[in-house]
């Protein structure tokens, strides 16, 4: 029977998956705490949705397996033969997402300007979502640069398409619950007139 | 790849002590894993997890099986009946072999010898194993670890006989303060204790290891 605990890390240190022990506020921990963070963001996100935008579970959940998958590229180096037992990530995943951003995008009026982050709850958890997604992105990209991870490459193309994903959720979650989107420009122009 | 599911009957069962049991079951059809994956029983609304035994192709599924008093899991699996059917789910876990220029070091207390018996049964070979138990007697599978290992030291808490060549202390005083630096990865099974003073000693004597671990109750 197994434990889910050892105490192996209470002294500040982690075991990658390829095996290395390394200190908690390296890089790649940074990276794919990131990961887990977004994930739980995205978790908050579909337990949040309204009946309304209800069937975007699926295509969440699905994202939410990615990224553990994510998570596992990052937490093996690339010369382990650990990489064996990691998912590819293809240029198929990219090119699902790019098909789930179209879906979202054909029903959108065309972008007035800059809008505010916010509107309908699960519209700010996508830019919540979408900005932790940011982060794990400069992270990722440190890690393809200092440590010449050439796998990184396929996850970056990943996470900046994963990014814009979240942007059009986020209008689009606002769209079908009836959410006015805030334009910066007009909230703005009232500060500055007042 | 998720874990499937499948039912199969109880062919064998020995005790190897009065508290460890080895079970066979028939490999059911469409059954894959690599050695040092478990499978998870399920029983009465109870699921636990055990390490595998046997090698991937064998006919028979092998496990060993510490009975706990008032464990309600290990207590049903040590007395099913022989034709029996268990239920479990499957493969499961990441306590795999890796292939790697350095030195394998398994480390085994208890019943957490059954992912490295199951390496052992793969052909893997040449590693340096610290078999840990309280005496002779409990050290289980001794000889198929001597067989395949570069280096075998079994670790008796209780101690050594005099003029024997086992190590006196645990398997984490040998690692502490016997095991020559190197270049090792490490391979640790065994109950929680053991795991967590391994990863402090090779934390501090062997900064440059890896390390995989499997933990028990």
């Amino acid at each position: 029977m197994m434990k889910i605990y050892t105490g192996s890390g209470d002294r500040g240190k982690t075991s990658l998956f390829s095996g290395e022990r390394i200190v908690k506020s390296d890089l790649r921990i940074e990276a794919y705490g990131d990961v887990d963070e977004l994930n739980s963001v995205l978790g908050g996100l579909i337990a949040g949705l309204p009946d309304s935008l209800r069937p975007l579970a699926g295509d969440l959940m699905k994202i939410q397996c990615d990224l553990l998958d994510i998570g596992a590229w990052l937490a093996t180096t690339p010369e382990s033969s650990a990489v064996e037992m990691l998912v590819p990530f293809t240029p198929k995943k990219v090119a699902w997402i790019e098909a789930a951003i179209d879906r979202l995008d054909e029903p959108l009026p065309p972008l007035q300007g800059f809008i505010l982050p916010g509107g309908h709850p699960a519209a700010a958890g996508s830019h919540i979502a979408r900005t932790v997604c940011r982060r794990v992105e400069r992270h990722v990209l440190r890690i393809k640069d200092d440590h010449r991870d050439v796998s990184a490459s396929s996850l970056l193309t990943y996470l900046n398409r994963l990014s814009d994903y979240l942007f059009v959720l986020a209008r689009y979650c606002n769209l079908k619950t009836g959410t006015a989107e805030t334009l910066w420009e007009t909230v703005r122009e009232k500060d500055t007139s007042a | 790849m998720t874990p499937a599911g499948f039912s199969t009957p109880l062919i064998h069962r020995q005790w190897l002590t009065g508290t460890v049991v080895e079970l066979h079951f028939q490999c059911p059809d469409g059954f894959r894993f690599e050695p040092g994956q478990r499978l998870r029983i399920c029983h009465d609304a109870l699921e636990r997890d055990y390490s595998l035994a046997s090698a991937p192709g064998d006919p028979e599924l092998r496990l060993v099986v510490r009975v706990f008093p008032g464990g309600r899991v290990s207590t049903y699996l040590s007395r099913v009946e022989i034709g029996q059917p268990i239920s479990f789910y499957g493969p499961m876990g990441y306590f795999v072999y890796r292939e790697s220029p350095r030195t394998a070091v398994f480390v085994a207390t208890g019943t957490g010898v059954a992912p490295f018996l199951s390496m052992c049964r793969m052909g893997v070979s040449g590693f340096i194993c610290l078999h840990g138990a309280k005496d002779r007697a409990g050290l289980l599978y001794a000889a198929e670890f001597e067989k395949q290992a570069a280096r075998y030291v079994p670790c008796l808490s209780r101690g050594a006989d005099a003029g024997s060549r086992d190590f006196a202390g645990r398997v984490t005083d040998y690692l502490g303060g016997s095991l020559a630096p190197g270049d090792y990865d490490f391979y640790l099974c065994g109950h929680q204790e053991m795991i967590r003073d391994a990863f402090q000693i090779i934390d501090e004597r062997f900064e440059q290891a890896h390390v995989h671990s499997e933990v028990f109750y």
